[in-house]
């Protein structure tokens, strides 16, 4: 395991058990039995500290392997980091426009960044794609699947 | 051997002009439902009942179960190609389908596949007919208390098929299952770990959470890779080889056995069938570690099985009147919408339709492979598209997948974080499968270790009591503890890993 | 965001579309939330209703069940829908009512968060056996829970569901202690019972009525003060000297809150007139479910004094725990 692979599986694994430490006050603050047999918080307090237990166990397992000098790096830099960071970015971005101007533009700009930000430069291709992927599709399954998706401002 | 009589009675009635049209448009139909990913046979099915208001009952049954396998097998063809499960059952055909179509196998896959589903349904449909009512009172055996134990069973399969690190994997199981857990306890109704949203109330949609870590979590590695094609297929060579012929006969053999089996079951659902043909595959083979580096017996087993468990998954629904997943409900629904009472006096009152809906499952599958076979270079051929449009294009689909299911822009919320966290937990070799399972078993297992413990009266000793439940706990925790305690020993079932 | 966008829309709705919302509605497929699991009581007239209104309605019903937590789930889902008529509820009292009345369960609605808009059915509760069950009678069941206090198990279809306060009202009125189990719908109660895993039943006379016609299972006694006609057969509470052991489910159909008057109305015709069409009347007496058709105030009334009905016994079944 090199050393930057060793340094990302502490900290994954210590950021699980700090969720199970979380979920373990939380159970409690729900009952765990009642008159009834077992309450809400039963089966999530037990199974938290199973989490706990399995996480410590875990980060003691990671810590004893030896380690491999290496300068392998978990992460990408350059533009792979910018080729990931785009899609999230888009994602994000598309999920904050839809719920402003509905699907069919947010689609819209989606499609032209992110097809344009993953190399592609004909801006009819592009073009096409963009609004078949927004206005067509919302179309499709809005009219003929009747899956609902986010109207624009002007559908009232 | 009355049954007999009624089923070709039902197999000529399947075959009329009308009904055959139906099969036809519900295997088509189904089909593209799989392949859009997030729209499963649950969501397809409901989706598409109303186009078969229209129809008589036979008929509009008829459709609704070739849209349930159709979609059965729809996602199939994503997951091999793009690495996205088009429905839960199968998420374990991706492990080696998408490693196959890295190699430029995705034919081989899908047509092995598309064999496997057929066989696996039809031999399933013909022990459906021989079987159905003694196996139908075995079905009652299982209580809660062995519903739990089915459920622990199916957990400790994953975490022992999760390879290199076993703790990893119980972590992620414990994980999945508090996951499982957000929203209103299935018993009390409190609301739990919901801090309040709102959204959070109905829990953590599986849907979503699936499409981040498989979907999103794999076009992001793909697109740090710099590939400009997701993967590089060869057309030409859709037929599988001879020797991948011989190593799929077997797996095809014995998935068919496990997915009906597990069909039998109410409760189990589709994906723990699937889980354990792999396991046993991988288990049994003479050199695992080619498993989840493309083994094509991998693909053929859950495939198989996942089909085989469709049509067993009927069984418990015409005999008891249980329906024994979401999309077996959905069907149960159309049922009743149609005047039927699933159940035992099916067969009595209405042998007529019973049989010709059962025989039309044969028609359903036949269907199914010979609309399959020929399209797989058709499916093949997305391959080609260019990254950019390929990405943006499953980006598209899991918007909608994510968003349609509950017209909740939450859910593409819940999406991308997973998607996110899907990507760090693969650059980190993070077992994520065992999540996913705990994820869809959690709020069943909860719901039956707790009726179990009120029939008990809160003691645990009812387990002991219970033969049954005892075995399913017993068995896979002891195999559980031996690797634990003795990883040399079996390091070499161990050597690959499920990611 | 949301929240502020249903707002703005249902604001929108009700003041400036009214006038022409009665011929625009509906325009697209209505979706009918069913609180308990595919193949339940509920669950069947639902599906029953759905397709005989949708013809009436002019578009397609969706029914969805959104089963667990004794309906919880599915009321709150229900209750807090874009109430703009597209989605409907179906609503079982007294279920709506204990799940608001219990503190513990922080119930996400309120009594008004509905508006109840047509009743369909007023099922009365029912104790079954499987067939080969040594309980007989009512007696022999109640004789045997005497002998062995909180042994014998009785399941219900959901923690405070008509079933579960009936199963305390026989617990007070014989002074009985039964072992109480809460499935999910009847359908779970049906593996649960006919599996030798719980010993009898507390459901409702519907969905249960062919299979005591069959022999599968056996109908002790109907909590009711008139038999049931589809059980001519079997006794009811009132019979065997239990008058206080008197428990039904109702079920309607309900919107949310803020629904524009205009879709209720046009919900309202729809929903009545399929409840009266000879092919419900038909199909929901094959199913063993008698008809209650109520609307308007008369159902509103009934919402209301079910409530304070329900009010009573939730307080003392919460009082047991």
């Amino acid at each position: 395991m090199s050393r930057n692979a060793r340094r990302g599986w502490l900290v994954a694994t210590a950021t699980m058990m700090a969720i199970c430490v979380f979920a373990i006050w939380q159970s409690l603050l729900l009952s765990l039995t009642d008159r009834l047999g077992p309450g809400p918080g039963f089966f999530s307090f037990w199974l938290s500290l199973l989490g706990v237990l399995f996480a410590g166990l875990l980060i003691l397992d990671v810590w004893r392997k030896p380690v491999i000098e290496s300068d392998e790096t978990l992460f990408p830099r350059g533009e792979s980091a910018f080729r990931v960071l785009i899609i999230i970015g888009a994602v994000a971005g598309a999920t904050l426009l839809m719920g402003w101007v509905g699907f069919e533009l947010a689609m819209l700009v989606f499609i032209a960044v992110l097809t344009f930000a993953l190399g592609e430069r004909r801006w009819y291709a592009i073009g096409l794609f963009a609004i078949a992927g927004s206005f067509g599709v919302y179309y499709v399954f809005t009219r003929w699947l009747d899956v609902l998706l986010p109207p624009g401002p002007w559908a009232a | 051997m009355e049954s007999l009589g009624y089923l070709m009675a039902g197999l000529g009635a399947a075959l009329s002009f009308n009904n055959l049209l139906f099969a036809f448009a519900g295997c088509v139909l189904g089909t593209l439902i799989g392949v859009l990913p997030g729209l499963g046979p649950a969501a397809g099915t409901a989706i598409l009942i109303p186009l078969t208001f229209n129809l008589d009952a036979t008929g509009a049954i008829i459709m609704l179960c070739a849209i349930y396998y159709g979609a059965m097998y729809g996602g199939t063809i994503t997951s091999v190609l793009i690495n996205v499960p088009g429905e839960a059952a199968s998420v374990v055909t991706c492990i080696d389908g998408y490693q196959m179509a890295k190699q430029g196998r995705a034919g081989s896959a899908l047509a092995i596949a598309a064999i496997g589903s057929f066989v696996g349904g039809i031999v399933a449909t013909i022990l459906l007919v021989a079987v159905a009512a003694p196996l139908a009172s075995l079905a009652l055996k299982f209580g809660p208390a062995e519903f739990f134990a089915l459920m622990v069973a199916g957990l400790c399969l994953v975490v022992g098929l999760a390879g290199r690190n076993i703790l990893a994997a119980l972590l992620m199981t414990a994980l999945g299952l508090l996951l499982s857990l957000i929203g209103m306890d299935p018993v009390r109704g409190a609301p739990r770990f919901t801090f309040g949203i709102e959204e959070l109330y109905d829990g953590i949609g599986f849907v979503p959470v699936v499409m981040g870590l498989f979907g999103v979590g794999e076009l992001l590695l793909a697109a740090e890779a710099r590939q400009t094609h997701l993967i590089q297929a060869d057309l030409k060579k859709w037929y599988p080889t001879r020797d991948e012929w011989r190593r799929s006969s077997g797996a095809i053999g014995r998935g068919t056995v496990i997915g009906f089996v597990l069909g039998l079951i109410p409760g189990v659902g589709a994906i723990v069938p699937t889980f354990m043909a792999y396991v046993l595959e991988k288990r049994i083979s003479k050199n695992p570690e080619r498993f989840g580096k493309g083994a094509i017996e991998g693909v053929a087993s859950a495939e198989t099985a996942n089909n085989a468990y469709a049509n067993g998954s009927m069984v418990p629904l015409l005999a008891l009147g249980v329906p024994s997943s979401p999309t077996i409900a959905v069907l149960m629904g159309a049922f009743i919408v149609n005047g039927l009472t699933p159940g035992p006096f099916l067969f009595q009152e209405k042998p007529e339709l019973v049989w010709t809906v059962i025989a039309s499952f044969f028609v359903g599958n036949v269907l199914l492979l010979i609309l399959n076979l020929p399209l797989v270079g058709l499916w093949a051929r997305l391959l080609k598209i260019p990254f950019a449009y390929l990405c943006t294009g499953v980006l598209i689909f899991c918007i909608i997948g994510a968003y349609g299911l509950k017209q909740s822009l939450f859910d593409v919320w819940v999406m991308l974080g997973f998607g996110v966290l899907g990507y760090i937990l693969r650059k980190l070799d993070f077992p994520i499968a065992p999540a996913i399972l705990a994820l869809i078993l959690g709020p069943m297992m909860e719901k039956s270790l707790r009726t179990t413990l009120e029939i008990s009266g809160g003691s645990f000793a009812i387990f002991l009591d219970r033969p049954l439940a005892l075995a399913l706990l017993a068995v896979p925790l002891i195999v559980l503890a031996a690797i634990a305690l003795r990883p040399r020993a079996f390091a070499n079932l161990r050597q690959t890993d499920i990611e | 965001m949301i929240r502020r966008r249903t707002l703005i829309a249902a604001a929108g709705a009700t003041a400036l579309a009214a006038p022409a919302f009665a011929q625009n509605f509906p325009r697209k497929a209505v979706q009918m939330i069913v609180a308990f699991p595919a193949g339940g009581n509920t669950d069947i007239g639902a599906r029953i209703l759905a397709s005989i209104a949708e013809k009436d309605l002019g578009q397609p019903i969706t029914v969805v069940n959104k089963g667990g937590a004794g309906g919880q789930i599915g009321f709150t889902e229900g209750a807090r829908a874009r109430p703009d008529g597209y989605t409907v509820t179906f609503i079982n009292l007294p279920s709506v009512s204990t799940i608001v009345l219990d503190p513990e369960r922080k119930a996400a609605f309120k009594m008004d968060s509905f508006v109840p808009v047509v009743n369909q059915v007023l099922d009365p509760g029912v104790v079954w056996v499987k067939a080969d069950s040594p309980y007989k009678t009512f007696a022999d069941l109640l004789d045997a829970a005497k002998k062995a206090p909180g042994k014998i198990s009785a399941c219900t279809t959901g923690i405070l569901s008509d079933d579960h306060l009936a199963i305390l009202m026989v617990d007070d009125a014989a002074k009985v202690n039964f072992r109480i189990v809460h499935f999910e719908g009847s359908a779970q109660q049906l593996t649960g019972v006919m599996g030798g895993h719980v010993d009898c039943a507390f459901d409702n006379v519907g969905g249960i009525v062919k299979r005591v016609k069959s022999g599968e299972l056996r109908a002790l006694v109907v909590t009711d003060d008139q038999r049931s006609k589809f059980l001519p057969d079997v006794p009811t509470t009132k019979e065997l000297g239990f008058p206080s052991v008197i428990s039904s489910s109702t079920r309607g159909i309900a919107v949310p809150k803020g629904t524009p008057a205009d879709a209720i109305k046009v919900l309202e015709t729809a929903f009545l007139k399929a409840i009266n069409n000879p092919e419900h009347i038909k199909k929901m007496d094959e199913q063993g479910l008698a008809l209650k058709p109520m609307v308007g105030a008369e159902y509103a009334k009934y919402y209301a004094d079910s409530h304070a009905a329900a009010t009573k016994y939730t307080e003392w079944a919460l009082k047991q725990r």
